[in-house]
């Protein structure tokens, strides 16, 4: 029986490479269906044409895009539907944190704060459209920063 | 002390697992979905770290305390605590960079005197380090404690590799990798067998990260863009087939003669 285990286990180890390999494959058509980080990627991809000159971080339209929109929902006066909206933008920029960070990892983690504020301030026990505000024109203006950069 | 070559017949009394290939595939494994699996509670469903944080916690306890009250190697409470262990050796670290604002130099640094600390009072304590005569009380968790330091300082250094170096999943892949083939191949050659699997422990944490990264991520950075919840499923279907598989092999324990 012993004799069996050496073998047992290496047909475990192979099928589950295998089947590593083949959900890589697989990837492909299940890619669109996967919601947060595929989304961002064609919309992304989409709203290129509009982009400045993008930042060390790459491409950040597709955040500034989302996070826009939370600063009409503030201006609004919408603090509900603001608070609703920026949870996209923290989903989406927390999937794609591998994928960013290695390329800036300051300029990451300036933008990573700034979020982190907007989140804190619409997430408040009793948001204030004053802190709301402000903290999301300094997201605005951290995203502008960056990208002004050469 | 320096045999890690597994014994012809395993030890019964033995309470956790030798390290074959099949040890090292489920570790990493474990990994993985230790970080995506707290990720996802955390931000996607909403929960916020505090809550994860205290459950996860709460979790490990109970797991830990089932573990301990076994009397011999059972591979499903023991990797599932050490899934768990992953998530709060991460969670430690991430509390200290992100919520305490310790810098990652500090952190992997003090982590690695904490290891080389637990070590040196194992040692003094038990003569020994050997994980093939794991069946007290003490030795256990002297083995589990060493287990959550190795998470959190795999979790910095790995970190640290990102932030410092710049290094992204698809290097960091390749860098953890030769890393553990060195660790490998200096095992074979005669290097000391306790301190190249727990070398190989520390370096399979980042390995797994960056893994794991490979295939959440989108195409967009490189990836393979599966996201994190198909990556988890994935991950825990090839675990749990490992797991029944062990216990198939070990768990009844007749069937090893």
């Amino acid at each position: 029986m012993r004799s069996l285990h050496p073998l047992t286990r290496t047909v475990a180890a192979l099928s589950a490479i295998a089947l590593l390999i083949l959900a890589a494959g697989c990837s492909q058509s299940t890619d669109t269906g996967t919601a947060g980080s595929a989304s961002v990627a064609t919309s992304q991809a989409t709203s290129a044409p509009m982009a400045k000159a993008a930042s060390k971080l790459g491409d950040l339209s597709a955040f500034q895009t989302i996070a826009a929109d939370v600063a009409t929902l503030v201006d609004k006066g919408d603090l509900a539907a603001a608070k609703t909206r920026v949870k996209d933008l923290e989903v989406s920029w927390d999937s794609a944190e591998a994928g960013l960070k290695p390329r800036a990892a300051s300029d990451w983690h300036m933008l990573d704060k700034s979020i982190d504020h907007a989140l804190s301030a619409l997430r408040a026990d009793t948001p204030s459209q004053a802190d709301c505000k402000s903290a999301m024109v300094e997201l605005m203006t951290t995203f502008d920063s960056l990208q002004a950069k050469p | 002390m320096n045999t890690l070559a597994p014994p012809l017949v395993p030890n019964r009394l033995n309470k956790v697992p030798e390290a074959v290939l099949t040890f090292w595939i489920i570790k990493i494994m474990c990994t993985t979905v230790g970080e995506t699996g707290a990720d996802y509670l955390a931000v996607n469903a909403g929960f916020g770290q505090g809550v994860t944080r205290a459950v996860m916690g709460a979790l490990l306890a109970v797991a830990l305390f089932v573990q301990l009250r076994k009397h011999r190697y059972t591979p499903w409470i023991y990797w599932l605590t050490v899934v768990l262990i992953s998530v709060v050796g991460t969670q430690i670290t991430d509390l200290l960079t992100d919520g305490l604002g310790v810098s990652l130099y500090v952190s992997t640094s003090a982590f690695a005197v904490a290891l080389a600390g637990i070590f040196a009072v194992w040692y003094w304590v038990e003569r020994s380090l050997s994980i093939h005569e794991i069946f007290t009380r003490r030795r256990e968790l002297f083995y589990w404690s060493t287990i959550l330091c190795t998470f959190a300082l795999g979790t910095a250094a790995g970190d640290l590799a990102t932030e410092a170096l710049g290094l992204g999943f698809a290097w960091g892949t390749v860098a953890f990798s030769t890393l553990i083939a060195m660790t490998y191949a200096a095992w074979r050659l005669g290097g000391n067998a306790v301190l190249t699997f727990w070398i190989a422990y520390i370096l399979t944490r980042p390995l797994g990260a960056s893994l794991g990264d490979m295939l959440t991520q989108s195409k967009t950075y490189g990836g393979l863009g599966m996201g994190a919840m198909w990556t988890s499923a994935l991950f825990l279907t090839v675990i749990v087939m490992l797991v029944a598989d062990e216990h198939v092999n070990f768990g009844t324990g007749r069937r090893n003669t």
